[in-house]
């Protein structure tokens, strides 16, 4: 073997040159270069914007209005003081570590994204019904891909709570991860429904299937899963009522005490980023992407002309934008409105109340596929044929009614029985969440 | 073709795995052990076998890791100050076992000649690329290349039924091993956030036998992977 000859550089950078289009190129460097460094900071940086102003709406404030018109410019502001701002890491920190955190949560927090598809892009080929999705990268497990990524924050925020060495900040990150490994259960669980219907793990191939047969919230166990994905999303960016992990009258700031200057900028970011990569993927999941309930504009106009391409794209990433922004809204809302919960009502709250009901929902979402999406005759009975959405809502609406029932009760009586063992006096050291 | 690349990225995987062995303090083992993960990631990319790569960033990296560092947290070891120290007599022993088994593998796979009408484990193929469907029905390797969680969601509850039940069972009886591990009789009352807090911070003060990097009882880490996975 001609070792030298084979291995000189030039021929081996030959040889991994992989065949790519120059529009593959060009698409990839405009998702990097404007997406990933341009707009998705910059959705950041004014989300930040309208969740001071929407508090402040809440809390008969005005909010920020000193930097330009509205406010508008703080953002800016903000993001200059960041910068210019000091960079102290304490001594005894580890330094190597300390800095490895934060850019971990945020590359955890962008490769997210690169899956979500925010339009329809082209039609494809062999069926022109259906879209290839305006999105980065479009794997065939997706949604996988997706939650393996959103995992890896878990361990980046453990690692800024233990390289800090301050006691707030291991606390902190002791209860994000468990936190973060508890609610990680039923937001999966609820996504699999939706895995169900479609039979795919991509996420362009889940956007299709809604535009068949409409969105996938329309339907009692899509309705629930929807419920239970939003609160778990709540739980997985650490946001009140969950935010357990920085709660400042308690552990200081939690995990990123020891941060200052454009170090906790990057924190800051990645909770933002985070909280738009959720909602962006509720909304491609259950509200369709950027599809419209009764008007199938994409298949009315088509992506066969350039301007039939821009057109169906403008309308779908501003609809797909609009939607996202309403779920950041809700999310936004939650937090203006709702205050903490306790440490044990968090893990009770995750464990016996949504585990089950997700669980019990992927049964009652597999009913739903055979009543409503499996192809076939609808059921003929009596003379007389019912159509199959009807029967669907017909058989798992009062299921889906049943289980929240059965859990709720589950749960209120063994809290009743325990306020009462408290008052009686039989629990060792009373009980101190009740206060009369 | 992506010859080069393989080379480099088991170059740092190498790195890594020496790293996890040579580092004196347990996060940064940890640390170096996720960082060989990702490689072992990076070879199911190069493989073109995504599902597998995300697989194993799921459950390596976002679970087991987690597990680990919470392993060297609730030991007493939980700032990772004291560093792990080799004892002199052992090195060499160790030297020997471990080059031992290097040889045994290295030589069992490279000479290993397959089971009649199988395939050897050493044999040399061309890398798979992305093939297109072809007209009618589509060939199991097709689908593997282009849909593989189908592919292997479908092997699972069909050919490889019986293994899979049998990992499950596992699974199951060290989540009841830990439970049982974990229960305390008298301590069932659940409701007192202030009993419960002294229970879990009492470990703390049991003299320590985890400080060699022995991270958490094999009970406890079943009970996170079998919630993960």
């Amino acid at each position: 073997m001609n070792f030298a000859a084979e291995w000189t550089l030039p021929v081996m950078w030959a040889q991994q040159q992989v065949e790519l289009e120059w529009w593959t190129w060009l698409r990839w460097g405009l998702w990097l270069v404007l997406g990933f460094v341009g707009i998705f900071p910059g959705v950041v940086a004014y989300m930040v914007w309208a969740e001071r102003k929407v508090a402040a709406r809440f809390q008969d404030r005005i909010g920020p209005n000193r930097v330009g018109p509205l406010g508008l410019l703080q953002p800016i502001a903000d993001a200059i003081k960041l910068i210019t701002k000091e960079n102290i890491v304490p001594r005894a920190a580890d330094q190597v570590v300390h800095l490895m955190a934060p850019v971990l949560l945020l590359v955890s927090a962008f490769l997210v994204l690169a899956v979500v598809p925010f339009g329809f892009g082209t039609s494809q080929v062999d069926n022109p019904a259906h879209f290839n999705g305006f999105v980065p990268i479009d794997p065939p497990a997706g949604i996988l891909y997706l939650i393996a990524v959103a995992s890896v924050g878990a361990l980046a925020i453990f690692l800024a709570g233990w390289s800090s060495r301050n006691k707030y900040s291991l606390l902190g990150a002791m209860r994000a991860v468990a936190q973060l490994v508890s609610y990680e259960v039923p937001q999966v669980l609820s996504i699999i429904p939706v895995i169900l219907w479609t039979g795919s793990l991509s996420l362009v191939a889940i956007m299709n299937q809604q535009l068949d047969q409409g969105w996938f919230l329309w339907s009692p166990p899509g309705l629930l899963a929807f419920t239970l994905l939003m609160i778990a999303n709540l739980a997985e960016v650490n946001r009140t009522p969950f935010d357990l992990p920085e709660a400042e009258s308690e552990i200081i700031a939690g995990y990123h005490t020891e941060y200052s200057g454009m170090r906790f900028g990057l924190f800051f970011l990645a909770e933002y980023l985070s909280v738009f990569a959720v909602c962006a993927l509720t909304t491609v999941v259950f509200l369709g992407g950027g599809s419209l309930p009764f008007v199938d504009y994409p298949r009315l106009f088509g992506t066969e002309t350039n301007t039939a391409y821009l057109i169906t794209n403008g309308l779908a990433i501003g609809i797909t934008a609009a939607k996202i922004l309403f779920l950041v809204f809700v999310m936004f809302w939650v937090r203006a409105t709702l205050p903490r919960l306790r440490v044990d009502r968090l893990m009770n709250f995750a464990w016996k109340t949504m585990v089950p009901l997700s669980l019990a929902n992927v049964l009652i979402a597999a009913i739903w596929y055979e009543c409503v999406i499996r192809p076939g005759q609808p059921v003929q009975a009596l003379g007389f044929s019912l159509p199959k959405p009807v029967l669907g809502w017909l058989i798992t609406l009062p299921l889906v009614l049943a289980l929240l029932w059965l859990v709720f009760w589950i749960n209120r009586r063994e809290w009743n029985a325990e306020v009462k063992a408290a008052r009686t006096g039989l629990t060792r050291g009373g009980l101190p969440g009740i206060v009369r | 073709m992506s010859q080069t690349l393989f080379l480099a990225i088991s170059t740092l995987g190498l790195l890594a795995a020496v790293g996890t062995i040579l580092a004196r303090n347990l996060v940064h083992a940890g640390l170096y052990l996720v960082a060989f993960f990702f490689v072992v990631a990076c070879q199911f990319i190069l493989l073109e076998a995504e599902f597998l790569a995300v697989i194993q960033v799921l459950v390596y990296i976002g679970a087991v890791s987690i597990l680990l560092m919470f392993g060297i947290m609730l030991t007493r070891n939980i700032q990772g100050d004291a560093t792990t120290t080799v004892p002199q007599g052992w090195t060499l022993p160790a030297l020997v076992a471990g080059l031992g088994l290097f040889l045994v593998l290295g030589f069992g796979i490279n000479n290993h000649v397959g089971l009649k009408n199988k395939a050897a484990w050493s044999a040399t193929a061309t890398r798979p690329s992305s093939e297109i469907p072809k007209e009618g029905e589509a060939s199991p390797r097709t689908l593997a290349i282009n849909n593989m969680g189908q592919a292997v969601g479908i092997e699972l509850v069909t050919r490889y039924v019986v293994p899979f039940e049998v990992a499950g069972l596992l699974l199951t009886a060290a989540l009841v091993g830990a439970v049982a591990l974990a229960y305390r009789e008298g301590d069932d009352e659940g409701t007192n956030p202030a009993m419960r807090a002294r229970a879990e911070f009492e470990p703390l003060d049991a003299p320590d036998q985890n400080r060699n990097g022995q991270p958490d009882s094999p009970g406890s880490a079943s009970l996170t992977t079998t919630a993960k996975s």
